[in-house]
């Protein structure tokens, strides 16, 4: 057992690592982030996480519920760190992984993974409990200024391969008839399938479509599909490794830039710094969308608020089908916005101990992953259900979107060990 | 302070009202003459620096922590109806420019002054030349609301009495300057001010005016939890001091305020000499008869917080305190958080520098005025640009 399996090992454990084990770690980390454009190109099948902050026990519930690493491919859209109680373990856990095994996690930065704001909400003060010292901060803030801004999923499967698993209650059960194509799927941490949405096939038509509460979907048969390497913009019709009728998607924790209109303008962008106060990089860890148009002031004091039509002229000209962000609290664990152009991911469940929320991740497919499946046929899609959407007019055209399979889960018991004492209350407050 | 006005302290005769300080005899006679311009504010020179100590005409001027070194005047506002009659109390560094502003509006805490805000007041006009700044303050902290028939004063803290005070004080604040509308404003509350000021923004009561407001060191989760233990916390206060400077000893020492220029301006205004017991100082504000509204001043507030209209921003001290409700709205990024953990409770007076930063800051990114957002995407195809 290698030194770096047996800190997994310990880890796993949720005992911290000695700081000298830390040290040797971030070490290795910066040496293969460095490596790593700001922009990380991966390959579906991946599951796609969002905040974590500390929760360590519930980070040990997303691997039992999405299956273990190297099993299954991850991406992590950063905030490991902050206000949860074991910011380091989880932390130091995945960049253990990350190490160990490059391929198969990538980790990308959030907004907490920053000197200023860790010395504020808890991981500053974590690590200075544990060690006695603020080194190992520093080097886990090192790694941080290495980490990079986003990450393009590529190869992502258009439609899913239905779960073989239970309804997790029948009476919303759907089936499959031939040649539909299953979309989304949202299964609870037991596997069950809670719903299941088939893709609508009467497309074109300015109709008003109802949807399934999770996800309304409303979308168009792509015409000769464009497929030059997907993120890039080109337009080429070079059907490449990936050409299947769908385009990438972008993983960033916040969202856009007014300043990056292209994801290669990401790529120019120097991001070994600490995350600045403005500017893209700072837009692209803190910013939102919203139902606005357009642009508008962020009322976190930094990035901004940006509306469909920017999340849809952005994906249109990068070739993209989704965009895949966290930073916000989403209380179902996920939610697609702007007919499906942009989804939240929200990672952590009952958020800080007390917000009551529910947790999910969001597995890609494999393009190709369907080959073979002979789709059974029996009765039409139930598809009474849910809020319709109001936007009928689409100017743009628009990438068909991954099929997405967002497993849902709930805190894992809490472990009280390693909880500082009870806060103090505030003496005076009047 | 000087051992020479420490012992001019000592011997110095009880102030008429509630003073800021209590002052050497020669001191007084410049303070007379403050007071009374002041009061009429006839001779209001909106353009005198207050980063300076204020020239007087005098060759003395006025002693360090004299308010008169952070407001460039004080106002009482007299208002009058069938039941009450109030003589309201603020002090205020009107903006330069009324359409331009800003004007910062900030409201105390229970117990405390509008001298909470005076070093925070010195710093912004320090870093934002031409801002305004009101600092309001409560009945029975400075301003006196009595009954019409019996003279007494009324004592009635609630959150909707307490923001009528404040809203009267900012409009009659208003006509006393002749101010055709509110400058730009953005609302500061510390504490109970806190509640007063995010009262004020749900009611919409300043309008337009309003960019934004910023709650300093205040949650209803954590303020109602912490409610059980105020009653031992004021009981373990010291009821006297026998003089001003062994108050502001007692403020720095126990770290209920940690910042000596601070403490200087703030605690000679909550006491009040008793000529009966020798002299002694007493707290001017009984802050056990205030008891009964405690409860009332926050339930709702984290909802109300979220729900006005403007920016908003949330200052807190030490550990953060959020409950669920803000926890959510926080992660939802609906309200701007920051935490200075080396600041305390009075986070305005502990680090003045810090909060007027970061006011400045939120006035400058809340400007309409100077708001220039990126183009919608409709306006560049209208205009034929490629998208």
């Amino acid at each position: 057992m290698s030194d770096l399996d047996k800190a997994i090992a310990q880890l796993r454990a949720c005992r911290p690592i000695p700081e000298i084990q830390v040290r040797e770690l971030c070490y290795k980390a910066r040496e293969l982030l460095i490596e790593e454009g700001n922009v990380v190109t991966v390959d579906a099948p991946v599951t796609i996480c969002g905040d974590i902050h500390g929760q360590f026990h519930d980070l040990m519930e997303l691997f039992r519920v999405g299956g273990d690493v190297p099993d299954t491919n991850y991406l992590f859209m950063g905030d490991f760190v902050d206000r949860g109680f074991y910011s380091l373990e989880s932390f130091l856990l995945l960049l253990c992984l990350k190490v160990r095994y490059p391929d198969r996690i990538t980790l990308i930065r959030g907004n907490h993974e920053s000197r200023q704001i860790t010395t504020v909400y808890g991981f500053y003060d974590e690590c200075l409990r544990k060690y006695g010292s603020a080194n190992v901060w520093r080097y886990c803030c090192e790694v941080f200024d290495y980490l990079a801004l986003g990450a393009l999923v590529i190869g992502a499967a258009t439609e899913l391969e239905p779960t073989d698993a239970p309804f997790a209650d029948p009476s919303h059960a759907t089936t499959v008839s031939e040649g539909d194509e299953v979309e989304v799927e949202l299964l609870n941490s037991a596997g069950h399938i809670v719903t299941r949405h088939v893709r609508d096939r009467y497309i074109g038509q300015s109709s008003q479509l109802s949807n399934p509460p999770s996800s309304p979907s409303q979308t168009r048969e792509q015409t000769p599909s464009r497929n030059g390497a997907p993120g890039t913009g080109a337009t080429g019709s070079s059907h490449g490794s990936s050409g299947n009728g769908g385009g990438a998607v972008l993983c960033v924790h916040g969202g856009l830039s007014p300043l990056i209109d292209s994801i290669d303008k990401i790529r120019l962008l120097d991001r070994k710094q600490e995350v600045p106060h403005e500017g893209a990089m700072c837009d692209l860890l803190w910013s939102d969308p919203d139902e606005i148009e357009g642009w508008g002031l962020s009322p976190r004091g930094a990035g901004f608020l940006f509306g469909a039509d920017i999340v849809k002229c952005f994906n249109h000209k990068n070739d993209l089908s989704l965009i895949c962000r966290a930073h916000q609290l989403v209380m179902e664990g996920f939610k697609e916005m702007f007919q499906n152009t942009i989804v939240t991911v929200w990672s952590a469940p009952n958020y800080c101990y007390r917000c009551g929320n529910i947790a999910a991740i969001l597995e890609l497919g494999e393009d190709g992953s369907n080959a073979g499946y002979a789709p059974r046929s029996n009765g039409d899609v139930e598809r009474s259900h849910g809020a319709s959407n109001g936007v009928l007019t689409e100017r743009m055209d628009k990438l068909k979107g991954p099929g997405r399979r967002y497993r849902v889960f709930e805190a894992a018991p809490q472990d009280s060990r390693g909880m500082p004492a009870k806060k103090p209350v505030a003496d005076y407050f009047l | 302070m000087s051992n020479l006005l420490r012992q001019s302290l000592n011997g110095a005769p009880p102030p008429p009202r509630p003073r800021p300080l209590p002052l050497s005899s020669s001191a007084l006679s410049d303070l007379d003459e403050h007071s009374s311009s002041d009061s009429s504010t006839s001779s209001v020179d909106s353009s005198a620096s207050v980063n300076t100590l204020r020239p007087s005409s005098r060759e003395q001027s006025a002693p360090p922590g004299h308010w008169t070194n952070y407001f460039s005047q004080e106002l009482y506002l007299d208002q009058e109806d069938e039941r009450q009659k109030a003589r309201y109390h603020v002090y205020l560094t009107p903006p330069t420019d009324v359409q331009k502003g800003p004007l910062f509006i900030c409201h105390h805490g229970a117990g405390a002054s509008g001298l909470s805000f005076a070093v925070f007041a010195k710093h912004i006009c320090q870093r934002l030349p031409g801002a305004g700044i009101l600092s309001l303050e409560a009945r029975a902290h400075g301003s006196t609301v009595t009954d019409i028939e019996t003279g007494n004063q009324i004592t009635d803290f609630s959150l909707a009495t307490l923001t009528s005070d404040a809203l009267a004080m900012i409009t009659l604040t208003q006509h006393h300057l002749s101010w055709p509308t509110l400058p730009p404003s953005i609302l500061i509350g510390h504490s109970l001010g806190g509640a007063i000021a995010t009262q004020l923004a749900v009611d919409y009561a300043l309008g337009h005016a309003l960019l934004g407001y910023t709650v300093i060191d205040v949650v209803e989760g954590s303020a109602l939890e912490a409610l059980a233990h105020m009653k031992t916390y004021l009981s373990s206060r010291p009821t006297t001091f026998n003089t001003v400077d062994e108050a502001i000893t007692w403020h720095t020492r126990t770290r209920t305020i940690r910042h000596a220029e601070s403490a200087h301006v703030s605690v000679p205004s909550l006491l009040i000499q008793q000529p009966t017991s020798g002299g002694k100082f007493t707290w001017r504000t009984d802050l056990a008869a205030t008891s009964p509204w405690w409860e009332e001043w926050f339930h709702g507030m984290s909802a109300k917080f979220l729900a006005g209209r403007g920016a908003k921003e949330l200052i807190l001290a030490g550990t953060d305190r959020l409950d669920r409700e803000l926890m959510i709205g926080q992660m939802q990024g609906k309200f701007q958080l920051v935490v200075i953990p080396e600041a305390g409770h009075f986070v305005q007076e502990d680090v003045p520098e810090r909060v007027a930063g970061l006011l400045v800051e939120f006035f400058k990114r809340n400007d309409r005025s100077a708001l220039v957002l990126p183009p919608k995407v409709s306006e560049l195809l209208a205009r034929g640009e490629k998208v």
